[in-house]
């Protein structure tokens, strides 16, 4: 019997309001205002690098962004909950950002409408962010239970599946890729949100099979293993990334899930020879793909030497690792960088692809530091609201959730710093596009949500709490 | 090991586990950044790929190319739509400034200091500083070692030849001239009304006149290869300049026989039984006393030797070089020769030996400074609006010492100045200085006439100028090059003080 089952009322739906206590939160509103004064800043400087004149870039998109922000702060104020209180000015700081790099770039490489309502790259990034800011906040504020989340992991499961299989069968290609479903006018990568129920169903899965994948053993050889049907989810894992390759051609969606699986299994069970498994499976599957289709290759020769072919094959990451160096250490200063020739941007597909390298050349290494910087705040938050969650479930699903922000990012930056090979995931809340920017919205408003420790009492626990006490001591 | 129960182990534990791995995967990401916008950044911000140096080659006017005179060699110029365009001062220049053209890129200086020129470039400390100014180019004029005067001679005496003249400044490595035939119009490919017919033309030329001889060229060396060989063999301490080979005489009528491969020469009628040290064989070019002191040396020492002098690897130089080697290394003997027949054989400069005439000179000047090898330096100062930035001398190391040099050059003052030797370097001593060189005749394996070499330098015993000519299939060294090397000497020693 484990903690979930043992619960579980029938009456155990989520309450969807509490009572209104409100409540400050002085550290969040002070981090909220250093990052406006980031925000404003990089504005002017941004107006002065494009322009030559003194101002704000974009005033109206900027002032709705932060007024955006405040409101969100100020209904977790009246909510009353004892959430996190950095991570909404850290992601927030990112988004804005998001924000000014995309008014920075040329208008037209995505526009929204026709005449004179149409919207330009700035303002269809504008429009998602506050979307973003609007689903985090209320999730924030509503959920209080996860119960909604863990009881039906297995219909999770089926749905994300179904997502996947859906985008397979009526899904439009774009670029060679099959990413997109489009449901009349709204269209959307479902991948995006495949992430997040991934992560619920593992967390699920793993923590009410916690004490059996840790305790029972089974020998191979010289390994010690968990009993040999509990391995069967991580072989569908397997499968299922292997899938995402064939079926959607997407590279990058397929490491994330994997890594994110990976990583998820040794925090819950603590054995290696699972991580070890894990990747003589994934250097298997990805030297049967390289073996077997040619964009696979062709990823994997690029990215070996792009500098073989600068003007055709390796011209995308060419261009980005050109303007790393163009920034050099401190960067041309927002507006000054990205040469265009022939009225063409240097980096194809900058918006969504390389945001990091335009980040690169206009903030150079010390920009792009404080900006890894900024995903590593959020992940430490992220595992900390993890170790010090009240039971395995929550601690489990707030690693994973933390790991989605982190090991994304970590992809997306490495393929444009020439580390791994590149592929199509997004930055997580830089790039442009709705479907990513409003996934990883969910996923920081369940952080949190999960960061409560004031409403829901914790199920009864499973196994000692003392560390806990411990962590959260530590942390406070 | 613990009991069962106990190694379920709370949560936290892993969760550092994964924060540890995440830390070292995002402590990558930076290093990876700084490898990128730091280490290789001043390689990449100056390639012709970079979209900023393409714009602003579009936009900025290029810095000038001035000789060491001040006298303009290359300059901008606006067309009728108001666009800018290279001139060039007259063709000989053509093979060492190059040339820029908005539709066939660059050659040359201005390929190799484009970024420079481009107003791009520069020290990582103004660079940082150029961002805080409102104007990003700062063009660089550049100033060569070069003379205008002294280049347009050696482009005229080499005439509708194919070939090369290198011409250094042994003190301090200046190139003093490098001329390669035949050269081309730089002026006509970089003004956009005439670029396409001149490129079109150029291309379809057998000639290849594009080809910097000087510097990209490869060729058998023949007998002016046996100054390496000499300083190999003194420098490893294998032969003395005393030493003589009780085969040689004898050999000298049919020929050394080395594996089964006979070694000739021709010049018994003059030194008959004589035994030969370094100055004789030097003088008459013997054949076998070279062959002899290159397998005395051995393979190891002689490449090694080699490599000191530049061998080996690009030369460190303003322009793209090509790699000259000793043998192409494909055999187990040391050194990477087949057998004692092909070491031999490079000995005196045949076998598998290739170098490019840039290699030669060095190997001249070398000998002429005492025994170090200086870097060849075309570019002498960049000029911008923060002032000029001066490229010093810099020796790049001690090939030999200054012995074994004196030994060297005594053996090539006697191949110039006496009389036996004036058979093999015939015009080659400058009037009233005494004149150190070496004449090289490479047969190229029965096809058609041998290449023509002269290596040497003036005055012997306070160099001025080093020198090497080659001029392709035109016979034996004595006869061609060494003539032309000698009035090019004459005129820069009488012209420069």
């Amino acid at each position: 019997m484990t903690a979930a089952s043992r619960r579980a009322p029938a009456n155990a739906l989520p309450r969807i309001l509490g009572p209104i206590r409100p409540r400050p939160r002085w550290t969040e509103a002070r981090l909220l205002a250093l990052a406006a004064i980031a925000l404003v800043v990089g504005s002017v400087s941004l107006r002065l690098g494009l322009e030559g004149e003194f101002g704000l870039a974009n005033a109206a998109g900027l002032g709705i962004y932060l007024g955006a922000l405040g409101l969100a702060h100020l209904a977790q104020v009246l909510a009353g909950r004892r959430t996190d209180q950095v991570l909404l000015p850290v992601v927030g700081l990112l988004g804005g950002i998001s924000l000014l790099l995309m008014q920075r770039l040329p208008q037209g490489l995505v526009t929204l409408g026709e005449g004179e309502a149409a919207l330009g790259l700035g303002d269809v990034q504008l429009v998602w962010l506050v979307l973003g800011i609007a689903v985090t906040t209320t999730i924030a504020i509503v959920v209080r239970s996860d119960a909604w989340l863990r009881r039906y992991k297995y219909t999770w499961a089926a749905v994300g599946i179904a997502l996947l299989l859906l985008t397979f069968i009526f899904g439009a290609d774009v670029a060679g890729q099959r990413l997109t479903l489009r449901l009349g006018p709204i269209g959307g990568q479902p991948s995006e949100l495949l992430k997040v129920i991934l992560v619920v169903f593992l967390a699920g899965y793993l923590s009410e099979n916690r004490p059996l994948l840790i305790e029972q053993d089974t020998r191979l050889g010289p390994l010690r293993l968990p009993p040999l049907p509990y391995l069967a989810p991580m072989v569908a894992m397997w499968a299922i990334a292997l899938g995402i390759v064939v079926i959607q051609r997407d590279l990058g969606a397929a490491l994330l899930f994997f890594a994110v699986f990976l990583a998820l299994t040794y925090a819950a069970t603590g054995r290696l020879s699972l991580v070890v498994i894990g990747l003589v499976l994934f250097l298997a599957g990805s030297a049967l793909m390289a073996n077997l289709f040619e964009h696979v290759r062709d990823r994997i020769d690029i990215w070996l030497d792009p500098f073989a072919d600068p003007l055709g094959a390796g011209y995308q990451i060419v261009q980005s690792l050109h303007a790393f160096a163009r920034g050099g250490l401190l960067g041309t200063g927002l507006g000054n960088g990205l040469p265009m020739v022939g009225g063409r941007l240097p980096i194809p597909e900058i918006h969504t692809d390389f945001p990091l390298a335009a980040l690169g050349e206009e903030l150079g290494l010390v920009g792009v530091i404080a900006i890894l910087g900024l995903y590593f705040v959020v992940i430490q938050r992220g595992l900390r609201i993890g170790a010090s969650a009240a039971d395995d479930f929550r601690a489990i699903l707030a690693t994973g959730l933390a790991l989605i922000v982190g090991v994304q990012a970590f992809i997306i930056a490495a393929g444009n710093l020439k580390v791994l090979p590149l592929t199509g995931v997004t930055l997580p809340f830089v790039s442009y596009g709705g479907s990513s920017l409003l996934a990883n919205a969910v996923v920081v408003g369940l952080l949190l949500a999960l960061s409560d420790r004031g409403v829901e009492p914790p199920p009864p626990p499973s196994s000692a709490t003392g560390w806990r006490r411990r962590i959260q001591r530590g942390s406070a | 090991m613990l009991a069962t129960t106990s190694r379920r182990r709370p949560l936290g534990r892993t969760i550092v586990h994964v924060a540890l791995a995440l830390t070292v995967a995002f402590g990558t990401l930076a290093a990876a950044g700084g490898y990128w916008a730091v280490i290789k950044a001043p390689e990449l911000v100056r390639s012709p790929l970079d979209p900023a140096v393409i714009q602003a080659a579009r936009t900025v006017p290029r810095g000038t190319i001035l000789d060491r005179d001040g006298e303009v060699l290359a300059r901008n110029q606006k067309d009728a739509n108001g666009e800018l365009f290279r001139v060039y001062r007259g063709e000989s220049i053509s093979q060492v400034v190059g040339y820029a053209s908005s539709r066939y890129g660059r050659a040359g200086l201005e390929l190799a200091y484009d970024a420079e020129l481009s107003g791009l470039g520069g020290d990582p400390v103004s660079d940082a500083l150029r961002k805080f100014g409102t104007d990003p180019y700062d063009p660089k004029d550049l100033t060569l070692a070069l003379s205008l005067e002294l280049q347009r001679a050696a482009v005229r005496a080499l005439g509708d030849r194919k070939g090369a003249v290198v011409m250094l400044d042994p003190r301090n490595g200046e190139v003093l001239a490098m001329a390669s035939t035949p050269t081309y119009s730089a002026s006509a490919l970089a003004d956009p009304a005439t670029a396409d017919r001149t490129f079109k033309a150029l291309q379809e030329d057998e000639d290849e006149p594009l080809l910097p001889r000087a510097t990209l060229g490869r060729y058998v060396p023949g007998s002016v290869f046996k100054i390496v060989t000499a300083i190999a063999g003194l420098g490893s301490g294998a032969v003395t300049p005393r030493t003589t080979y009780a085969e040689q005489p004898g050999a000298e009528e049919d020929g050394l026989v080395v594996d089964g491969f006979r070694i000739r020469d021709g010049h018994h009628l003059f030194t008959g039984s004589e035994r030969l040290d370094l100055v004789g064989a030097t003088q008459v070019s013997c054949n076998i006393w070279y062959a002899l002191t290159g397998l005395e040396t051995g393979g190891a020492d002689l490449v090694e030797y080699a490599e000191r002098l530049g061998f080996g690897e690009p030369l460190p130089f303003d322009l793209p070089t090509a790699i000259s080697q000793v043998t192409n290394g494909s055999g187990d003997d040391p050194g990477g020769f087949v057998d004692d027949v092909e070491l031999a054989n490079a000995a005196y400069g045949q076998g598998e030996t290739f170098v490019t005439p840039l290699q030669m000179a060095l190997v001249a000047s070398t000998v002429a400074s005492g025994g170090e090898l200086r870097r060849p330096r075309l570019v002498t100062a960049m000029t911008g609006e923060r002032g000029t930035q001066t490229i010093g001398p810099h020796t790049v190391r001690r090939v030999l010492d200054g012995g074994d040099a004196a030994a060297i050059t005594e053996a090539m003052v006697a191949a110039v100045e006496t009389e036996r030797g004036q058979q093999y370097t015939s015009g080659a001593k400058v009037p009233g200085v005494t004149t150190a060189g070496k004449s090289g005749t490479a047969e190229l394996g029965g096809r058609g006439e041998p290449h023509s070499w002269f290596i040497g330098f003036a005055p012997a015993e306070a160099p001025r100028v080093a020198i090497a000519v080659l001029v392709e299939e035109a016979g034996r060294g004595a006869e061609v090059a060494a003539p032309m090397a000698g009035n090019l000497m004459e005129l820069w020693l009488d012209s420069s003080e």
